[in-house]
Parts: structure tokens; sequence; C-alpha cells
């Protein structure tokens, strides 16, 4: 099923776009009553967001890609290029820095979005698919790397995925279907390979097929 | 069936070819109302020479078609890439090339078909106005009428059909040419980005900035040169200015990027990294474009101005130079009814209104001539100035020649009294007096005169002497020789004063208006309408291709403006920085041409300022060629803006 309205629910989260009806608190703040400014405000501070197709400047090197978050953020010139260089070792593209995204490969495309994503220290992490145009090898690679993020730096992300598998990363999930929560599952101190399995067992009573998990 | 579906297209890909629809337009507007003007049996009977308008306007025409179709061109090729998907989604469904193909050239065709007519309408009452400019410029009586000339309707659609055929046919093969795969992803096609080293772009920098210096000082020894090999310093100017100029413009905007690419402070600063980001791509992909438009423009501000100073600096010196209908100058003692029978001469073929025969009286020791105030009254009268009153004792200067202002005034200070057979004078209230009277052979032979009370006049020596005269519709063209032929002949008799013996050289003047607007203004009047001609188009087709540069980018822009939006810049901001960018493409190409241009403006002013007679003429129209260069570059750069901000910032677009 695609309709489930996964998107449409990180949209409004992301203050992309606007609600019909409701409000949506985040951190104490209703994210549906404020204004464009502070909008702007509230996404730099708080938010960071990966996207299936990476969304990265083709005008920029890949260290031009992550400290754009930084300047707009108004980060001083003099620590930027310390703690991009500090981000990318631990997300292991330091070698790629200074390439353009069409001259890398689209694993680490998507490492530089996450690095983009993290690098002011949001506290949500919004990803739409974030392997959706990656490789199972890179898939693989990125789906750790955002939970490393989850576990040292204690960022919230919230992932939507119609992939098992990547789902099996996270440690809630929520399934939706015709716009509506259909269950939600806590992976607790399960193995992720039980985890997967029971992420199946529910998609399997929803229909089968694709379905949307977030 | 084709045509409902490419008019339906034409309304949906509104947003494309507006920019281009227009320039269409305007181009063949002003082809359309140049050549009504060249054609126009009016303008053509004001003078012997007038055709050389037409033909002036015919040549450039050719130019204009030719390089219109380069533009013509690009932009089909623009909106070919816009809709590259779209074609390949119809060839998926199963249609034809030759079906895409000719949905493509009908609605081009009704694109070009449309700005045809619409230019054609425009032009005839644009042609209107340029026809009262022109009868304006030759004095002549004139009220606006519309111009329809189906000579200048046939020449512009055969242009137009020229300029228009060759980029539809060139399209054309591109979209039977190309693969569906092609077509379906061309724009995902990755854009390379590479820049020479640093010390290389400084180096071509400084050679382009040398060529110019080297043009600039070629330009300044062809004016002293007087012989034909004047044009081979002209040619190597040129050629060494346009060729910085190019070079300049592909290597500066390089060089300040990669040097705010260098600096991490001004990098890092605000939005600046997205800024240098979105301008870097510009510079490395249409660097050649833009230098091109900057050659265009060096061009058309150039010709602008040389165009409309040449004849606005005729027009001025004409005033001065032809103030009355009819003259005659003798610079012999000649007594007043010497020229009598050159008046009777005259009323046999014109109708007189007033005429004066008066002296200029040689001042003792003194480098100067003078009038008497009766006879300056008897001028000014036919001039239709009102006259000047001063006392017994005084005296006055007329000077219209500006550059002799200063002197006079100086030597005014230094000897504020003259004194003449006995009599001091003193200056009158107003002692200078400025108006056109022509002071180089009519009243006046040196670019002043002294204007004495008659009886202090009378008593000086009339060595030379004139006669002016006012005709009913301001004479004829031929008059000139007919009177030169009558002074010259046995049939005119002069008397020479009591006492006093001819020069061993007499110069003998003869100045008659009409000849002088019919044989100089003409080649003027063509001049300065070819290069209005020449460089608004110019202007316009620059102007087209930035627009064009910058809209079709507007996928790309959009997608980069979105990924800021999501990293928390504001609408505001983002609106800021599309202005930023905008402005930035738009002036990249500008500046030299306009630095040039001052550089050309006051160039003109310090070798040619003397020559013109109306002060600050040349310095005006410097000012109103920019100005005019604004209002179209602005129009452009406002059109541009207003198209690229709605998509790249209405959500619902993204």
């Amino acid at each position: 099923m695609t309709h489930g309205g996964k998107t449409t629910l990180l949209n409004c989260i992301s203050t992309i776009d606007t609600v019909s009806t409701g409000h949506i608190y985040l951190d104490g703040t209703d994210v549906t009553e404020i204004n464009e400014k502070q909008i702007a405000r509230f996404r730099r501070k708080n938010l960071g967001f990966v996207f299936q197709d990476f969304n990265l400047l083709d005008t920029l090197t890949i260290s031009e890609n992550i400290a754009l978050a930084l300047t707009i953020n108004k980060i001083p010139a003099g620590e930027i290029d310390g703690r991009v260089r500090e981000l990318t070792g631990k997300l292991n593209i330091t070698d790629i820095l200074d390439k353009y995204p069409y001259q890398v490969s689209g694993g680490q495309k998507q490492r530089c979005a996450c690095a983009r994503a993290i690098i002011n220290n949001p506290k949500l992490i919004l990803a739409d698919e974030p392997t959706g145009a990656l490789d199972s090898h890179s898939s693989q690679m990125l789906l750790s790397t955002i939970q490393s993020i989850n576990e040292t730096m204690g960022a919230t992300i919230l992932m939507v995925t119609h992939d098992a598998f990547s789902a099996s990363y996270a440690n809630r999930i929520f399934f939706l279907q015709d716009g509506a929560i259909f269950m939600e599952i806590l992976k607790g101190n399960d193995s992720r390979r039980t985890f997967f399995n029971k992420i199946l067992d529910v998609l399997t009573m929803m229909g089968g097929g694709v379905n949307d998990v977030l | 069936m084709y045509s409902k579906l490419a008019f339906r297209n034409i309304r949906r890909s509104l947003r494309d070819y507006i920019i281009y629809f227009v320039t269409l337009t305007l181009t063949a507007s002003l082809m359309y109302s140049f050549l009504a003007l060249g054609f126009s049996p009016d303008i053509l009977a004001m003078t012997e020479n007038m055709s050389m308008l037409t033909s002036g306007i015919l040549m450039l025409s050719v130019l204009v078609a030719l390089l219109s179709s380069f533009i013509v061109g690009y932009a089909i090729r623009f909106m070919l890439s816009q809709r590259k998907k779209e074609f390949a989604a119809y060839e998926l469904m199963g249609m034809e090339v030759k079906t895409v193909r000719n949905l493509f050239l009908v609605e081009n065709s009704m694109i070009g078909g449309a700005a045809f007519l619409l230019g054609s309408l425009l032009g005839t009452g644009l042609s209107g106005l340029l026809n009262q400019v022109v009868q304006n410029i030759f004095e002549v009586t004139h009220h606006y009428q519309v111009l329809f000339s189906l000579r200048a309707l046939g020449t512009t659609f055969f242009f137009f059909v020229l300029m228009y055929g060759f980029s539809m046919l060139r399209a054309a093969k591109v979209i039977r040419r190309q693969k569906v795969i092609e077509l379906l992803y061309d724009n995902q096609k990755n854009e390379e980005v590479g820049y020479q080293p640093l010390y290389r772009s400084v180096l071509t920098g400084l050679l382009s900035l040398a060529a110019m210096v080297a043009g600039v000082i070629l330009l300044e020894k062809a004016l002293h040169i007087q012989t034909n090999e004047a044009m081979l310093y002209w040619s190597g100017a040129c050629l060494l200015i346009l060729a910085g100029v190019y070079e300049l413009h592909r290597k500066v905007p390089v060089l300040l990027y990669q040097l705010a690419k260098r600096n991490p402070r001004r990098k890092y600063r605000g939005e600046n990294l997205f800024f240098l980001g979105q301008i870097g791509r510009r510079i490395q992909s249409s660097g050649r474009t833009m230098a091109f438009v900057a050659i265009l423009l060096t061009v058309s501000l150039a010709t602008m101005f040389v165009g409309l100073t040449m004849g606005a600096g005729y027009k001025a010196n004409m005033e001065a130079y032809y103030p009355y209908d009819a003259g005659v100058a003798i610079d012999a003692p000649l007594t007043k009814n010497s020229m009598d029978s050159v008046r009777s001469f005259v009323e046999e073929r014109c109708e007189a209104e007033d005429s004066v025969t008066y002296y200029l009286y040689a001042v003792p020791n003194e480098a100067i001539e003078a009038l008497a105030l009766s006879d300056y009254n008897h001028l000014r009268e036919i001039l239709g100035l009102s006259p000047v009153s001063m006392s017994d004792n005084e005296f006055l200067i007329h000077c219209d020649t500006w550059n002799y202002m200063d002197g006079t005034r100086q030597r005014l200070e230094q000897q504020p009294e003259i004194t003449l057979n006995g009599r001091t004078l003193t200056p009158a209230e107003t002692p200078i007096l400025t108006e056109p009277m022509e002071q180089y052979q009519m009243a006046g032979t040196k670019g002043y005169v002294l204007v004495l009370p008659d009886e202090v006049a009378s008593r000086l020596s009339g060595e030379k002497i004139r006669l002016v005269m006012k005709l009913e519709d301001s004479g004829y063209p031929e008059l000139k020789n007919e009177l030169k032929q009558f002074l010259n002949s046995g049939k005119w008799q002069p008397d020479i004063q009591l006492g006093q013996g001819l020069p061993e050289r007499v110069t003998m003047g003869v100045t008659v208006k009409a000849w002088g607007v019919a044989n100089s203004l003409t080649g003027f009047t063509t001049l300065s309408f070819c290069g209005l001609y020449l460089s608004v188009i110019f202007i316009i087709l620059s102007c087209s291709v930035l627009a064009f540069e910058q809209l079709s980018a507007i996928d790309r822009n959009q997608k980069n403006y979105a990924v800021i939006d999501r990293l928390g810049v504001s609408g505001h901001r983002q609106a800021s920085l599309i202005r930023k960018e905008l402005s930035t493409v738009f002036l990249i190409p500008l500046f030299f041409p306009i630095v040039l241009t001052v550089l050309l403006i006051v160039g003109t002013q310090f070798f040619f300022g003397d020559a013109i007679l109306q002060e600050g003429l040349v310095l005006f129209y410097g000012l109103v060629t920019i100005l005019l260069f604004c209002a179209i570059y602005l129009t452009y750069f406002g059109a541009t803006m207003f198209l690229f901000r709605r998509v790249i910032l209405r959500p619902e677009m993204r």
C-alpha cells in the first residue's frame, strides 16, 4: 500500500506541510501555530533531514554541503572546518570531503546527507526512505550509521520506510494504514532478527505486500 | 489536432515562453519600425541623400537577423531542454518522432506568428514616432501619423523567417536525432565543475587588461591620424578592446569566486556558501555566454552613445552654424548699397520676411571685432530673440562659443573699461550674452564680438560687410550655389567705401540654412538612427540571453532553494538570496561595458567637447545612453526576477 500517509505525516512534523486540523507538539512547541520566521528558526535549531534522493547541492563539495548547515545556523567561521572534519571522521567520509556529490557513490552521498542532518545536534532527525536509492551493502552501512548516531549522540530519529529490514534497526515502530496508526511495536530487549520477524508478522496481518512503517 | 495540442502546450509552458515571446515581438517591432522609417516616402523626400538612411537600416537588418537567429536558436534549445521529458513521454506512448517534431514546430510557428503580428502592430505605432523625431531634427512641420509600409512589412517578414526558420530547422533536427533515453535522462546529467589554477586566471586577467589598455592607446593614436592608416589603428583598437572584454569577463568572475572561496571568513558568513555555489555554477557553465553578452553590451553602449552624441552634436552645431536662412559675408570695406542687388537676387527667388546689412567693425589695437547695437538687435529680432538695451557709455560681449566664455569673463575682470576714440565704456548690466548667432562668419569671426553703442561703432572702420536675410519657408538648398554664382558673376558690381581699398585677398562666404540641413544632417541622422537601432536590438538580445540563462537553471535552483528551506533559511532570506544571485548574473557582464562606456564618454568630452558648441552635450547624451540602457536592462532583470521568484518561492511549485 502506498498511501498510508507517512510522508504527509513527516512533512507536517517537519513543518514543510501544514495540517488541516489538529496540532503537532515538538518539545513543547506547537509547530502548527508558529509563523514563517519562527518555522525557519525552529528547523535550524531542532530538525535534521535525510531524504531518499540525498538532496545535496551539486554546486558544493561534500565538505561544503555539510558546512552549509553550520553557516546557516550562524556558527563562527573559525569552528566550521574543525567540526566538519570531526564528524566526517566518525562517519568515515573524510577522504571524499573535497569531491563534488556527482563524484561519489550513493552510500557516500547519503552519509554526507546524514552528516549535514546531525552536524547542528538537532533534537529530531527526520529520514524519509533514506535507503531507498541505495544498494543492500550501502543500506546496511547507512542504517548502522544512523543507529550509532542515535546511540552516541542521543538524537531522536524518525524514519519512514517501506522496508522491513530498514525498520528492524528502529526501537519503536508505528504501522500506518489509510492515514491512521494500525499498530505500534517496541523492540525492547529483542535481537534485531527477532524484531525483524515481528515486523514481518505485522505486515502479514496488514495484508502483506509493501507497507508503511514509521 | 496538432494546433489544439500545441495551443494547450503553449498555455502550459507560458512561463518559459514569455521572455522568448517578448524578445521576438520587440525584435520584430524594432525591425519593422526602422525599416518603415527607411522606406517612408516623406522621409526620403526630405533630402537628396536620404536614401543613405534606407541603405544603413537595410544593412543593419541583415546583421540583426543574423544575430537574432543565434539568440532564437539559443531560446529554442532552452525550451527544448525544458520539454525533453515531455517529448520522451509522447514517444513512449507511441507517438512518432515526426509527429513530436511537427508538434514542436507548430507550437513555435504559432508563437513566432503571433510575435510577428504583434511586433508589426507595435512597430507601426513606433514608426510614426520615429518619423516625427526625424522630422523634428530636420525642423519640418510634423504631426503624429501611423506609418504603414507594405514594403517594410514584407522585408521584416523576410528577415523574420530567415532568423526564425534556421533555428526551427535546427531544433527539428535535434528532436529527430535524439533517442528517447537521451530525452528522458538529459537533465540528470552531472554538471562538471572545474577551474583553472589561480595563477593562470590571474595571468590571463592581466593579459586581457593589457590588451584593453593597448586598445585604448591605439584609439587615442587613431584620433590624431588623418590618413587611411587611422582605419588600421581603429580596427586594431576595437579588436584588442573586445578581446580584452571577452577574456576579462571569462576570468575576473572566476578569480573573484576562487578568492572568495579561499577565505573561510567570507565563505562561511551567513548564506555566502550557498550563494557562492550558485554563482560558481553559473560562472562555470555560462562563462562564455556571459562574456559574449559583455561584448554585445559594449558594442551596444558604444554605438548608442556615439550615434546619439554625433546626431545631437551636429544638430547643436548646426543651430550655431546656420542660425540664419541666408547670409552673405564679404571681408571687404564695401558700401551697404553693394548688398542691395544681392538682396534683390534672393528676393526674386524667395519671399523675404526681413533682412539686415551691417558691418563688422575693426577695433583698434584689439583682436576683436565690433557690431553696432542697432545691427545686433536687428540680428536678434531675425533670430526671434528679444532686443537688448544699454546706455551710450556701455558695451557688451556676445559669445556663443562656451569654450571662450571663461577667457572672456577673465578678460572683463582684468580690463573692465575700454576706451575707443576717446570715449571710455564700461560693461553693461549683463556684460556677456550667449545665444547662438554664428560667430565664425556672420556675427564675428573669432567666436565672439563686441557690441558697441551705434555712435561709437560708426566712428570705427567697417572693414567687413554682412547681409542676413530671413526667408519665408526657410529658403531652399540650391539657393546657396545660385547665390555663389551670382556673386562670382559679373552681374554683381560692389562699391568700395570712400578712402578704402580692397585687401589683397577677399574672403567671401555664403550660408544657406536649407542647404546645411539637406547636405549634412542626413549623414548624422543616419548614423544616430542606425546606432540606436543596432544598440537597442543588441541590448534586448543580450538581456534575453541572460534571462534564458537564469530561467534554464530554474529546476535545479528550485531544488537547491528547497534544500536551504529545509535547513532553516527563512522565505525572506531566500528572496534576498534570489535577488543577490540574479543581480550578480545580470551585473557580471555589465561591469566592463559600463567602465568602457564611461571612459568613452570622458574621452569624447576631452577630445571633442570643445568642437561641440553646446556645453554639456556629451555628458548629457552619455547619461541618456546609460539611462536608456538601464531602462531596458532593468525591465528584463525585473521580468526574470518576477518569474524566478514566482517559481522558486511558491511552495506549491516545489
